[in-house]
């Protein structure tokens, strides 16, 4: 596979790269967007090599540097892209063309060759040409508007994710694509826009407002649920923060969180009247109750409070980590809200080595690194370092004319 | 109606709620036979809740096939009722996994277990199997049955202390985003990378897709910025290290967004050629100059006026507007589109054909997600809406498992394909 992408269709390489694609991405000189993003790797000086949001999204590949504004560039570029079975570009519609890399100008000297394009908005329509960065994609994409407290702007979900969307419906559809090429030989045009890609992540938005004609809008921290009833939300921890849905189904009852506070003697007047007979009903139907009718809680708003203050008084004595994995294993619906460090230290992902040790050989480390995002039993995932910038210049080129 | 690249693959999708049926819908989009397994004694709860399709006299429909939260993640699929519970359940599930070349499930190991379903023992029938299971926490280790989905999800995998506002808590991004994209995304990526290995060496897999393995992969750089360099990134709102402004600016209400009236414009600026341009769109071309402003240090340095500043600007103005008039420019920009946006007032959407609308034997004409990724020569296509529950369990029964009439009365009697 030869690329042309930079940060919308990075992710996409990566993902094929490390299921064993021979990727080698062609970069301008000096290196594109990513190459020049931080974060940096320490205690070297930041640069193409170094930084890890580049890393992030281009490991196992192979770097080629060309300068696609010359005629020479442009002609090693489509011979260096007509030996490969895909071709992936992220560039804005037109940019190919006017280098003569485009897909009609490819596919007609190779008929099974599988083309994939990547870009904001897709290759046609009134604003395929629009400018695109992460942010208005998530914006256009529809799930902005769904994210952050009404007091405040809409939130964009942290870590590039209408690029990271577009690159997995990429990865999907150049498999489809490269599948059906292998079985009847013919090649074709795989077109990802990222609004589009992002549009399922709507959740239900979509179809509220085809069936019943109004939006979902952002609701912040009270989530879909107008009153704050006990167990439900963000709880502080001696040293962190843990997530709590005890009252959705699938999980322990209310009753159970307070048998856990019981037996560290924390319960405190959870067993009298009023509070012991309405703990046991704190259930998936009470809060359906609530979702419906909000003014039906009435004046139990008083006692759900109560309840809820002694529960926050629970969680302040226990670790984060300690109210999610004790909290789990009693079958409550507890999540850690994790920061970068509890991930790296999860004992799951730990106790199954999915943490990869990535040999930097250029700066002399070792480098944990995140592991892949499936296992395969039979052709497990491998990961091999990023490119240096231009690593692979030299032996591509030779490779081509030899 | 032209060959779809997937004709001839039959998917057996024992799977519920998003990440496992949206991973069989794309199959199904480009021409799989995906049959849907489930039942009516463990009901995929999406089936019933909102939102609803209404009736004429504005009351909501109610029954198991007129949520489109389930319909919009199952179209063009076969619905099969069967019930696992059963061992004569089992059987019918073995006799369909036996004629299936893909097999998917998000059912916890516990359940997994319950069934008989394992690795090991569908793989014993039929060795060619891809197998994708997508637990949350994976199919092994200390945390394996911890619970939870998208809702829970979200904070244990660090969207929700990465996402939103500093000065607010890990308040979470509205969805379980998780759940419709990035896992039952990277599932079909394996499933087909494995598709293709076994075209060319007969052999089957299991592929494991542990949710909380899949988010973290695609967690930006934040967990591989503490492994390599010690540093805990937090939450930084809408502010990106390489533009500035960036963020979503208020603009005037919209009293006919039904339900979210407040419209914002989003707005990324990356270079000074950039800054200008958004200077003289809004006829403020002396701000390019201004030394708190024009370079991208100095726009870093002052970023909290350089968005009040901008927020003075697009507030009197519609979002519409504001994107049209800095597209004009280059400068990145969109509308922080509703979902009435999307479906009713974006013209490239429609032009695009990316919505699509389908006839529904309870809901009526109702939209869906059309496929998110086009195929020149081979788009897909959602065949049919979503099935009702069990609709064709006769048809599976039938054409696809060669049951005689008696077998397929005997197991209606005896409570199997419910």
């Amino acid at each position: 596979m030869v690329e042309f992408t930079d940060e919308i269709g990075s992710y996409c390489g990566r993902l094929l790269a490390d299921l064993g694609a021979d990727v080698i991405k062609v970069e301008p000189p000096g290196g594109g967007v990513e190459r020049h993003t931080p974060p940096f790797v320490t205690g070297v000086d930041p640069g193409p090599d170094t930084s890890l949001a580049f890393w992030v999204h281009n490991t196992s590949k192979k770097s080629v540097v060309l300068d696609l504004d010359s005629g020479d560039g442009q002609a090693v570029a489509r011979k260096l892209a007509l030996t490969a079975d895909v071709v992936m570009e992220d560039n804005p519609p037109g940019w190919m063309l006017q280098r003569g890399l485009d897909y009609h100008a490819l596919h007609a000297a190779k008929p099974q060759l599988v083309y994939t394009s990547i870009t904001g908005f897709g290759q046609s329509g009134p604003h395929a040409n629009y400018a695109y960065t992460d942010i208005v994609g998530q914006a256009m994409g529809g799930i902005m508007t769904l994210a952050g407290e009404q007091a405040d702007p809409p939130n964009i979900i942290y870590g590039q994710q209408a690029n990271i969307s577009a690159s997995i419906q990429a990865a999907q559809g150049t498999l489809i694509a490269v599948l059906h090429a292998e079985a009847t030989g013919r090649g074709q045009q795989v077109d990802v826009s990222a609004q589009e890609a992002l549009s399922m992540s709507q959740e239900t938005a979509m179809q509220t407002w085809d069936l019943q004609k109004h939006n979902r809008a952002r609701t912040g921290e009270k989530g879909m649920i107008p009153v704050q009833l006990p167990g439900l939300g963000i709880y502080d921890c001696t040293d962190g923060q843990i997530y709590s849905y005890v009252l959705a189904p699938g999980g322990a009852e209310f009753s159970e969180l307070v048998d856990w506070m019981r037996e560290q003697g924390l319960a405190e007047d959870l067993g009298d009247e009023p509070y012991a007979s309405i703990c046991p009903v704190l259930n998936m139907a009470y809060l359906t109750q609530v979702m419906t009718d909000p003014a039906s809680v009435g004046p139990k708003i008083q006692i759900l409070g109560h309840i809820n203050e002694v529960l926050r008084r629970f969680f302040a004595t226990l670790s984060a980590k300690e109210a999610y994995e004790v909290g789990q294993r009693r079958r409550l619906l507890i999540g850690l809200v994790s920061t970068p460090k509890d991930l790296a230290e999860n004992t799951q992902l730990r106790a199954r080595n999915w943490y990869r040790k990535l040999p930097v050989d250029y700066l002399d480390r070792v480098i944990e690194f995140p592991g892949p995002p499936y296992r395969l039993s039979v052709t497990p995932v491998q990961i091999t370092r990023p490119p240096r910038l231009g690593e692979h210049t030299l032996s591509v080129l030779a490779a081509l004319q030899g | 109606m032209t060959s779809l690249p997937l004709d001839g693959l039959r998917v057996a999708d024992f799977s519920w709620f998003g990440a496992g049926p949206i991973a069989g819908q794309t199959l199904a989009t480009f021409g799989a036979e995906v049959i849907r397994v489930e039942s009516e004694t463990k009901i995929d709860a999406l089936r019933v809740v909102h939102p609803f399709a209404m009736n004429p006299d504005g009351t909501f429909k109610s029954g198991y096939n007129v949520s489109g939260y389930f319909n919009n993640f199952n179209a063009g699929k076969l619905g099969m009722q069967l019930d696992l519970n059963t061992k004569k359940g089992q059987e019918v599930g073995y006799r369909i996994i036996e004629k299936c070349d893909v097999f998917l499930s998000n059912f916890t190991p516990r359940v997994i277990n319950k069934w008989n379903l394992r690795y090991e023992q569908i793989s014993a029938i039929n060795p060619r199997i891809v197998a994708a299971y997508s637990p949350m926490q994976g199919l092994e280790g200390p945390h394996r049955d911890f619970l939870g989905f998208g809702a829970v999800l979200t904070p244990v995998t660090g969207i929700s202390h990465m996402s939103g506002f500093p000065w607010r808590p890990p308040i979470g991004v509205g969805t379980n985003y998780p759940d419709y994209v990035v896992n039952p995304g990277h599932t079909i990526t394996a499933v087909l990378a494995a598709l293709r290995y076994r075209n060319k060496t007969g052999l089957g897999q299991l592929v494991e897709l542990p949710q909380i393995e899949s988010v973290v992969n695609s967690l930006g750089t934040a967990v591989a910025d503490y492994l390599a360099n010690g540093n805990v990134q937090v939450r930084g709102g809408n502010r990106s290290p390489i533009a500035a402004p960036h963020g979503a600016f208020r603009c005037l209400d919209d009293p006919s967004s039904v339900g979210s009236i407040d419209r914002w414009v989003a707005i990324s600026c990356r270079s000074d050629r950039e800054w200008r341009q958004i200077c003289e769109a809004f006829g403020q071309p002396g701000m390019a100059t201004d030394p708190r402003f024009s370079t991208f240090e100095s726009r870093k340095a002052n970023e909290d006026e350089l968005e009040s500043l901008l927020g003075e600007w697009t507030k009197i103005r519609r979002a519409e507007d504001v994107m049209a008039l800095l597209q004009e420019r280059g400068v990145p920009a969109g509308v922080v589109q509703t979902s009435q946006d999307m479906l009713d007032r974006d013209p490239h959407l429609k032009q695009r054909g990316y919505y699509r609308y389908l006839d529904h034997a309870e809901t009526g004409r109702a939209a869906y997600d059309g496929p998110a990724f086009v195929l020149s020569d081979t788009p897909g296509e959602l065949r049919w809406p979503a099935p009702l529950l069990g609709e064709h369990t006769m048809d599976v029964c039938e054409r696809i498992l060669g049951m005689s009439m008696d077998e397929i009365a005997d197991l209606l009697a005896e409570g199997v394909l419910v």
